[in-house]
């Protein structure tokens, strides 16, 4: 295990989510001007991230009746910082990890637990109640993709016999997990749109709540939040790379620009997907969580398990 | 220096816009979702400014102002107006008034670069900063009835508890959703109380467009105001190219508008540019298009189930495609001589849910534009007639299909979830400008 000095990890790690979140906003516009079948205007796509941020930055935010300010306050503060560390286990190619620990998947997870208390509160904190509908219904959504979240991975972690992120990267040398575990992947999509509420699975910040959660936003506080749902996209498109992509392992390339490009694929999937997919009822996907994915999910370890055995 | 570098930036990003749909405006607005510097935003929080469009009558002036009041500074507003110029001054003293045929995008994008820019003051808010009702309770917080909950905090009941449908005790939470929430029709005013996600009770507010109060105001202020080809087939021929075309572009803004509601963005404004100047010409992309929405499994998802209204549950005489949706065969053009040279069967589906509703109305419209073409050929013209097929049902100066459908409202939502609430009453196309005032008494709950 390798310890990274503050002064590298904060610029590493927030520098990458920054860019990651940027890519992020012109994938999304031009994959709808794509899917609308209207013309690309790639140039205009590049800079409206920057436009709209500045303009964000610019409004004033509001106050709504009686919030707990503070709490409105931390939520997306909480829900960002855990999407930061939780990149810190995820290498960016051998020996550059900001925190190579041996449970690293761990960390993981317990960051994707404690996001959930951060979106909740920002639900609950505006005294609002379309955000507090949003927030019940996030609360329902995470405690269904998240034990998908841990099978899956943990399934990742088998044929490295660690819960290091390096290793499982390492153990990949041969063959890919998407690969030898083909369910693990998908499965982690549907992760990787829960935790950041994309596409199908935005239910919390649904169009049918206003926002939701994010109904009473404006100003500094909208671009904070929707910057940090979209470093949650980064985050687990990275994750997801390393974990059954092969991470940096590619040919001809260096292994950093490798692990970049895996990422970027996996995020382009996620945001085409959202605009490719209607959002799914709250009920009918916290059904199938429970009754198709999570049993999914076991297959996919039982699978990894048995090609484990020595 | 750094502040003007980044008020140039901002200054020339898509302009989040609220609008505030008044009557005869909805067509307008959904077009401002083309442009590509607008940015139409589902909650005023998001947006520099307000766009008052079309004609509001004066029981919905007071929320038009607090959804003014909701929106973050820098703001302003811009009057869309049709008619009604002093009546939206009034309400909005400091808004910039756009006539109907005037150009409001450029408009927005000028407001929207002065409030950024500093040389436009951010507006005042219209209404004084203070609760609803005084605050009235009793006890040693003043917190109300019993014990330490009950009693109306602020005019506004606490959520007290209540037997669940999974037989838990939890929060009752009333709530009053309307007139301009951006998923719900404009005007609509729904009551419901809320246990979590779940509509435990529902039911409508009076529909402000049609009381007797705004007939008189809008002959008033808006002659010629709502005359779409439908209605104006109950008082003059209007020929079968022109009517069709009308059915086939509503029946696409209304797909564009609950593809929207489902998340589906893209799509939708895939669909709604198909919707903007409509010919016949436009069938084979048309056709398509609905090929394509038709086997999306998402959508199918999203909407199969939701709303079931049984040919058996609707409203005595109700036609419409709500009604064809549910296997009904009923339309009033079967009864056209016109729409019989051409051979005229209604299309029907049989899952009466909201997925059969947007078959139906996609296939409707592919309908309609083979009629329009056909009928170019021939070009037999309608007569007028006293019952007409709108796209929302049948139509007569007594009677509009949206009438009858809003007495459903109540006992259908009841026991949904709130998306399949929403989705549900999307799927019904509420007309609620359309309502005559001689069917708001009999109808409302």
């Amino acid at each position: 295990m390798s310890a990274v000095a503050p002064w590298v990890a904060v610029p590493a790690v927030g520098g990458a989510l920054v860019a990651g979140v940027y890519a992020t906003g012109v994938l999304d516009a031009l994959a709808g001007r794509r899917r609308a079948g209207r013309p690309l205007a790639v140039g205009d796509a590049l800079s409206l991230p920057w436009r709209r941020a500045c303009l964000l930055l610019v409004q004033r935010g509001v106050s709504t009746e009686r919030p707990d300010a503070s709490a409105w306050m931390l939520a997306p503060a909480l829900y960002g910082a855990m999407a930061a560390a939780a990149l810190t286990v995820v290498p960016l190619s051998e020996g550059r990890v900001v925190a190579d620990l041996r449970t690293g998947i761990v960390v993981w997870g317990a960051a994707e637990m404690l996001a959930m208390v951060g979106v909740y509160l920002h639900g609950w904190s505006p005294n609002s109640a379309f955000p507090l509908l949003g927030a019940y219904r996030f609360v329902a959504q995470a405690v269904s993709f998240e034990l998908l979240s841990m099978f899956v991975l943990i399934a990742a972690a088998l044929p490295a016999r660690s819960l290091q992120v390096t290793r499982i990267v390492e153990s990949q040398e041969s063959l890919w997990n998407v690969l030898r575990q083909p369910l693990g992947l998908p499965l982690f999509v549907v992760v990787t749109l829960g935790v950041a509420f994309w596409g199908p699975l935005n239910l919390p910040d649904g169009d049918d709540l206003a926002g939701g959660t994010g109904a009473e936003l404006s100003g500094p506080a909208r671009l904070a939040w929707e910057g940090s749902r979209a470093a949650w996209l980064v985050a687990a498109s990275a994750m997801g790379a390393a974990a059954f992509l092969g991470g940096w392992l590619g040919p001809w390339l260096p292994g950093p620009l490798w692990m970049v490009l895996k990422t970027l694929a996996l995020l382009t999937v996620t945001v085409w997907l959202g605009h490719r997919a209607a959002r799914v009822r709250p009920e009918r996907f916290v059904v199938s969580a429970w009754t198709v994915l999570l049993p999914l999910a076991f297959l996919d370890l039982v699978v990894a398990g048995v090609q484990a055995l020595p | 220096m750094a502040v003007r570098f980044l008020t140039g930036a901002a200054a020339r990003a898509p302009v989040p816009v609220f609008p505030v749909v008044g009557g005869g405006a909805r067509d307008g607005v959904e077009e401002l979702r083309l442009c590509p510097g607008i940015d139409v935003v589902a909650s005023p929080r998001a947006a520099t400014v307000l766009l008052v469009a079309g004609w509001l009558p004066a029981a919905l002036r007071p929320a038009a102002a607090q959804v003014h009041d909701q929106l973050p500074h820098p703001r302003a507003t811009v009057c869309w107006a049709r008619g009604d110029l002093a009546a939206a001054a009034e309400t909005f003293p400091a808004a910039t008034v756009v006539p109907p045929d005037g150009d409001v995008v450029a408009v927005l994008k000028r407001v929207h670069r002065g409030l950024v820019t500093g040389e436009r003051d951010s507006e005042a808010s219209l209404l004084p900063h203070e609760p609803p009702s005084p605050w009235k309770g009793v006890g040693p917080h003043g917190q109300g009835g019993e014990g330490m909950m009950g009693g109306r905090p602020y005019g506004r009941p606490m959520p007290m508890t209540g037997p669940d449908r999974d037989g838990l005790a939890l929060d009752r939470l009333p709530l009053r959703v309307g007139p301009f929430f951006p998923a719900l029709p404009a005007g609509l005013v729904l009551d419901v109380v809320l246990q979590g996600d779940v509509v435990q009770e529902a039911s409508i507010a009076a529909n402000a467009f049609a009381d007797a109060a705004a007939a008189a105001e809008r002959a008033a202020v808006a002659p010629g105001f709502g005359d779409d080809p439908f209605r104006r087939a109950l008082r003059e021929p209007v020929g079968v190219p022109l009517l069709e075309l009308a059915r086939a572009g509503h029946h696409l803004r209304w797909a564009a508008a609950t593809l929207r509601l489902h998340g589906l963005r893209a799509a939708a404004l895939r669909t709604l540019s198909l919707a903007v100047g409509l010919t016949s010409d436009a069938l084979p992309r048309l056709a398509a298009l609905r090929r394509r929405l038709e086997r999306d499994p998402t959508l199918r998802w999203a909407t199969r189930g939701v709303g079931r209204v049984s040919a058996a549950q609707l409203p005595a005489g109700l036609g419409g495609p709500v009604a064809r949706a549910a296997g009904v065969v009923r339309d009033a053009r079967l009864d056209d001589p016109a729409y019989a040279d051409l051979g005229f069967r209604p299309v029907t589906h049989d899952g009466a849910d909201a997925w059969a509703r947007f078959r139906q109305r996609l296939g409707e419209a592919e309908q309609s534009l083979r009629l329009a073409q056909a009928a170019q050929s021939g070009a037999p013209a309608s007569v007028a007639r006293d019952r007409v097929e709108s796209p929302q049902g049948e139509l007569s100066t007594a009677s509009a299909p949206s009438g009858l459908l809003l007495g459903l409202v109540g006992d259908l939502l009841a026991g949904m979830e709130w998306g399949d609430a929403v989705a549900t009453i999307a799927s019904l196309d509420f007309d609620l400008e359309a309502q005559p005032a001689a069917q708001v008494g009999v109808t409302l709950r």
